[in-house]
């Protein structure tokens, strides 16, 4: 058959000249100049030149039959996908061509060849081989290359048998740790006394399986040793809230809305992938959290997002990044990247796109969240019944994320980046918009029983949990790949993103595949559900699996996790207090360009927050929308006032001084961010993320605080978890030093609002207006604070927000003053004290503030006044997480609204844009805003750059 | 509400065909959501429709270029269907994506399908940009912009490609420019990121030499409803409304 290129070049190329800065930022500064050419290599028998209106827009493209590039400005690299390897483009190359008439092209390649002017052929390689392409799934070609079939070729392994018999428990870790199983000691004995029992060798796709299903990452052995994730589901019990409708038993949880629809959340990480491939790492990460969303019930449907990312400082320079590990500005710029990528392809709103730092961060935090939607009478799944249909829709199979699960369970060391890259799957966005328009559809119509998204574990876990309770006999034969060479194994275990599976009734079927086929949703009946309660899976005429159900299941033995106080090494602050303007100045500016205060629109701007026609308050408001607004607003049911409300904490620098302490402060931190805006805590419900060091002693104990904590505490608010996720290998291991992330915890707040007209925003309203901050204060208590960061320092205490009863005090007044319209607008306390935001309603507004330091603290729930001295740099900058900035009418009586709750009169708002702050009648600083605002907007940008 | 059904065609990768349904019913008009996929196949056409609008995603992926498989089916398979819906002087409009497709179709800025006289290239930023836009409404007759001239419109874009590119014409005919992004006192602006893509002219949004056909990048079915911050968006759906209902 023969073979054609076409080579098409384009003018004012925005991806070469992106590429071009970005290699010139890391370390090839030789760099002159980058051109790319694609290359579309079609087979069959056709006029090439028939294609040319598909394949260039001629008013910026030029195509040649040869390429344009001229060799001698420099060395030009050609970027293929592998020969065992299905181009994405592929089927939309044909389908086109097809359109055009020109039936002869039977199949077709897209190629990128890259010339890299000013650095040798050398420097060339690295940087493809860095950033341009993955090993996994693509190569790069050989100049002259003999091409005889553009097909994907390939042939795969036999499948082998494992045995263990005979084998010492060194040989057994020895064997363990060769395969990449990263299974323990224990589990690699059960296997081992299976294996006599059954009185067979096991096949390998067995005992790649058991090590999956059994590793942390799927099974959560950590949590389970440890008894946590009962501690949180009991509390949930306990609460017993009519709203909740869906808690920690599905991939996503869910309460009611409004008129028989129920809204669901789920967080998920996919922090190993993220730290050593952070574009496919952190695309994935979106794309696998949606179809958590999708796979929640018979299939909600996505209508929100977030991405929260945790690093190391990205202004550190390249030199003192820790052997192994990405630098943190590039991990950073390319999460950016891969979010854009994903989410906006997807159409789904950014509700909250936060970015932190921590010297713990080797290993990153990349966590993602779904929003959903979905009619009450389909948020429960039924049982799959035998007899069932296993329907795969979605992407074809391929070698991406094979060990994605074992891997990610273990520790990350300097070798991980180069040996388990091929963990890291890639995305396709347009494969999961497919059918997130599809599944729907298949619902309503009655053909889900039952749906569960593929993610880490692949075919194996996700058909191995729906089945269950019956048993699953699976086809291999029938999955579609896109890698010929795969073999049974790799079929079970691949990753491949984009894939969901959906237990179908057999009288629907046929229902089933028209649907699909009318949506353009590749899919294949993979399987069938039985009654004999065991994992069965044919391949090539041999039975490659048989488990069963119960010993996959069951036996995974569970490790008892020894517990120790850990020793902390904290230190008290030692900041000197600001006394003169210059001292003022310079404290001000350290909190505005302070990486978790600065304005980070840079990134946020680059996410669509305003698809779906659903978005109230998106993630920036205000007069010019880069004013951050502290929460999501969606009005997800059209022509309703209906409101969902999102608002997330999270903060990396309290945890290292008291783990429990965090805790309890991020879930008060969310709620009031919620409540301020105008949502009553009692129609709201969490979700949790945990991020916390590979287990020790000192981790266990830190990690079961933390969960006792919360655990107690929603109880104690009556605002009940309901999803949430854990990781437990957040170590990094590096010539020789353990690099362990900050104990951490993301919580998220959502729930619902009758009306989102009465949606409460940050920005100032009017000039004259008081504000008052409300609830408790501590000026001493400045640890953990971005203040204390700016210095290097952490501190040793973190702020008292009071117990549970007298936070949901402060609520509840909040809530009736809410209701009685007594406050105009509002922020809840948190990073950056007072003063930020007081700077950001300003902002936003184009108004200013005056700030009275009291010299006097009321304290109105107990009637005494503080004797202790404030530190007037802790009253604007001291994190005092639950208490509320508002701003109100000059004649609001907040002594008869917040009566036995602590507040002050903090000034006012101001007709000039300024922020002035006066002691004792004396102006002690003043800055406008719009120079504050240069302050502010400049250090992320800057180190994005 | 108008007995005329405007169809909104969408494709895999679309994204914004059901807010642009709630647009059009909010401005009184009935719609219909119709798959691209279904009028290849024959089993709908687009003859019964009044008017079409392609709304905006990422259809086919943005594979080989945004907008460029859809309009290739279109312009190839539908040719025949499309040209009648044009000549017998239905209204089309075309959202970010779809502004992209008839631009890559021929039918902007010069109505001629199959012949591509305009792209809609990488923002200057290199970047999506998520932002919210002011729109100053020019004289030139556009149906979708009937008596809004002079006005300025705000309402969300966002988009990574829409900076037009116009190849000089032979005719001597030039775009017709309807929108042109403008700073806060209306004027037409190349500041970014007022300006968000770098468009030359600060252009916006285009019509044809009938003004039946509009193409914009921004997003007015994003500023329609009564939640929604700016309701500016509605005006052109309600002038869709007014001239079917007239």
């Amino acid at each position: 058959m023969a073979i054609y290129s076409v080579y098409v070049s384009s003018r004012d190329d925005a991806e070469a000249h992106h590429w071009l800065t970005f290699f010139r930022r890391h370390g090839y500064e030789d760099l002159k100049g980058l051109v790319i050419e694609r290359v579309y290599w079609l087979e069959g028998n056709l006029r090439p030149e028939r294609l040319l209106p598909l394949l260039a827009n001629p008013v910026y493209q030029t195509t040649s039959s040869q390429s344009m590039l001229d060799p001698a400005q420099g060395p030009i690299l050609e970027i293929a996908y592998r020969h065992a390897v299905t181009d994405p483009e592929t089927p939309s190359i044909l389908e086109a061509a097809h359109a055009l008439g020109e039936d002869g092209l039977e199949f077709a390649r897209l190629s990128k060849r890259y010339q890299f002017c000013g650095v040798t052929r050398q420097d060339a390689l690295r940087i493809a081989e860095r950033f341009l392409f993955n090993k996994v799934v693509e190569r790069i070609r050989e100049p002259h290359e003999l091409v005889t079939t553009l097909r994907p070729t390939g042939e795969p392994d036999p499948v082998t048998t494992v045995s263990l018999a005979g084998l010492s428990d060194e040989e057994l870790q020895a064997l363990s740790a060769a395969r990449s199983w990263y299974a323990p000691l224990s589990q690699m004995r059960v296997i081992q006394a299976h294996e006599r029992r059954i009185g067979r060798p096991h096949t390998d796709a067995e005992i790649e399986i058991l090590a999956q299903s059994w590793s942390d990452h799927c099974y959560h052995t950590t949590w389970k040793s440890l008894g946590l994730l009962k501690k949180l589901s009991e509390a949930t019990a306990r609460i017993a809230h009519p709203l909740v409708v869906s808690a920690f038993k599905d991939n996503a949880g869910g309460i009611e809305f409004y008129e028989d629809w129920v809204v669901t959340i789920k967080g998920e990480t996919h922090n190993f992938p993220s730290s050593i491939a952070p574009f496919g790492g952190v695309a994935t990460k979106h794309g696998g959290v949606i179809r958590d969303t999708l796979g929640f019930g018979k299939g909600a449907y996505p209508i929100g997002g977030t991405t929260i990312m945790g690093t190391l400082d990205p202004a550190m320079p390249e030199n003192q990044v820790p052997e192994g590990a990405l630098p943190p500005q590039l991990i950073l710029s390319e999460s950016i990247r891969a979010t854009a990528y994903y989410m906006n392809p997807m159409g789904i709103p950014m509700m909250h796109a936060i970015y932190r730092r921590h010297p713990g961060y080797a290993k990153c935090l990349a966590l993602g969240h779904s929003l959903g939607l979905i009619p009450r009478k389909y948020a429960l799944k039924d049982q799959p019944r035998p007899g069932d249909a296993l329907l795969l829709i979605g992407g074809e199979t391929g070698r991406d994320g094979i060990h994605g699960a074992t891997a990610s369970s273990a520790s990350m060391t300097q070798e991980t980046l180069a040996k388990e890259s091929a963990a890291v799957q890639i995305g396709h966005p347009i494969t999961e918009r497919r059918f997130t328009t599809a599944i729907p559809a298949l619902r309503d119509r009655g053909c889900i029983r039952s749906i569960t998204d593929l993610g880490a574990g692949g075919i194996s876990c996700g058909a191995g949990e729906m089945g269950a309770e019956t048993g699953v006999a699976l086809n291999l034969d029938a999955v579609p790949l896109k890698d010929r060479s795969l073999t049974a194994w790799e079929i079970l275990l691949s990753e491949s993103q984009e894939r969901m599976l959906i237990a179908v009734p057999p009288e629907k079927l046929d229902e089933a595949e028209r649907l699909l086929d009318r949506y353009e949703v590749r899919h294949a009946t993979i399987g069938r559900f039985t009654d004999s309660h065991r994992l069965e899976a044919a391949w090539r005429g041999q039975k490659v699996v048989d488990l069963k159900m119960s010993f996959l299941w069951g036996a995974c033995p569970i490790d008892p996790i020894p517990m120790a106080a850990p020793k902390r090494e904290l230190a008290p602050l030692r900041i000197p207090e600001p006394k003169t303007a210059d001292e003022w100045f310079e404290a001000v500016h350290r909190v505005l360009r302070h990486y978790h205060c600065a304005d980070q629109s840079a990134a946020g701007s680059r996410f669509d927050s305003t698809v779906q026609g659903r978005t109230v308050v998106g993630p920036y408001g205000g007069k010019n929308h880069r004013m951050p607004s502290g929460f999501y607003l969606s009005a997800p049911l059209r022509g309703k006032n209906y409101g969902v409300i999102t608002t997330v904490a999270f903060n990396p620098l309290y945890g290292e001084i008291d783990p429990a302490g965090m805790a309890k402060l991020m879930i008060i931190e969310a709620i009031t961010k919620a409540v301020v805006a105008g949502a009553d805590y009692r129609e709201l419900a969490l979700c949790d993320n945990f991020y916390t060091p590979r287990v020790r002693p000192e981790v266990a104990w830190d990690l079961t605080r933390m969960v006792e904590t919360i655990a107690d505490f929603s109880k104690k608010i009556g605002v009940p978890f309901i999803s949430g996720k854990d990781s437990s290998s957040g170590t990094f291991d590096s010539a020789g030093v353990s690099i362990e992330v900050p104990p951490t915890l993301a919580v998220m707040a959502f729930g619902r609002m009758p009306d989102v007209r009465r949606a409460v925003t940050k920005d100032f309203k009017r000039p004259g207006n008081k504000l008052l901050l409300v609830g408790h204060t501590d000026s001493h208590a400045l640890s953990g604070s971005v203040y204390a960061d700016s210095y290097g320092q952490r501190g040793d205490r973190l702020f008292d927000p009071g117990d549970g009863k007298s936070i949901r005090k402060l609520w509840d007044a909040l809530v009736r003053v809410h209701r009685e319209e007594g406050y105009v607008s509002a922020s809840a306390i948190a990073e950056g004290g007072v003063f930020l935001p007081v700077f950001e309603a300003a902002y936003g507004s184009g108004w200013g503030a005056q700030i009275d330091l009291p010299r006097i603290m009321e304290d109105a729930s107990t009637g005494t006044k503080s004797v202790v001295p404030f530190r007037n740099d802790g009253l604007l900058f001291g994190e005092f997480i639950g208490a509320a900035l508002l701003e109100v009418p000059p004649g609001f009586d907040a002594s008869r609204s917040f009566q036995g709750i602590p507040y002050v009169t903090l000034g006012n708002v101001t007709s000039e844009s300024r922020i002035t702050l006066i002691q004792e009648g004396k102006t002690i600083w003043q800055e406008e805003v719009s120079d504050l605002a240069e302050v502010w907007s400049k250090p992320f940008r800057e180190v994005l750059e | 509400m108008s007995k005329a059904v405007t169809a909104i065609l969408y494709a895999p990768g679309t994204n914004c065909h059901e807010e642009t349904a709630a647009a059009l019913e909010r401005a009184g008009l009935r719609s219909e959501l119709a798959l691209l996929g279904d009028l290849l196949k024959g089993e709908i056409r687009l003859e019964p429709y009044q008017a079409l609008v392609i709304p905006g995603g990422f259809s086919y992926g943005d594979h080989l270029g945004a907008g460029r498989i859809f309009a290739i089916l279109l312009g190839a398979r539908l040719r025949d269907q499309l040209t009648e819906f044009l000549d017998s002087g239905k209204p089309v409009l075309g959202i970010c994506n779809g502004f992209q497709i008839l631009a890559e179709a021929g039918i902007l800025p010069y109505r001629r399908l199959g012949e591509r006289a305009m792209a809609l290239l990488a923002n200057q930023s290199a970047r999506f940009e998520d932002r919210r836009v002011r729109l100053l409404v020019s004289e030139q007759e556009c149906l979708w912009t009937r008596d809004l001239a002079g006005q300025v419109l705000e309402m969300p874009s966002a988009h990574g490609e829409g900076r037009p590119l116009f190849c000089d014409s032979d005719s001597g005919a030039s775009p017709r420019v309807v929108l042109k992004y403008s700073d806060e006192n209306g004027a037409p602006t190349l500041h970014y990121p007022e300006n968000p893509n770098g468009a030359p002219d600060a252009v916006a949004g285009i019509t044809d030499e009938t003004g039946l056909v509009l193409g914009l990048m921004p997003h007015p079915e994003r500023a329609s409803l009564a939640v929604h911050e700016s309701q500016d968006g509605l005006k052109l759906f309600k002038n869709l409304a007014r001239w079917l209902l007239a």
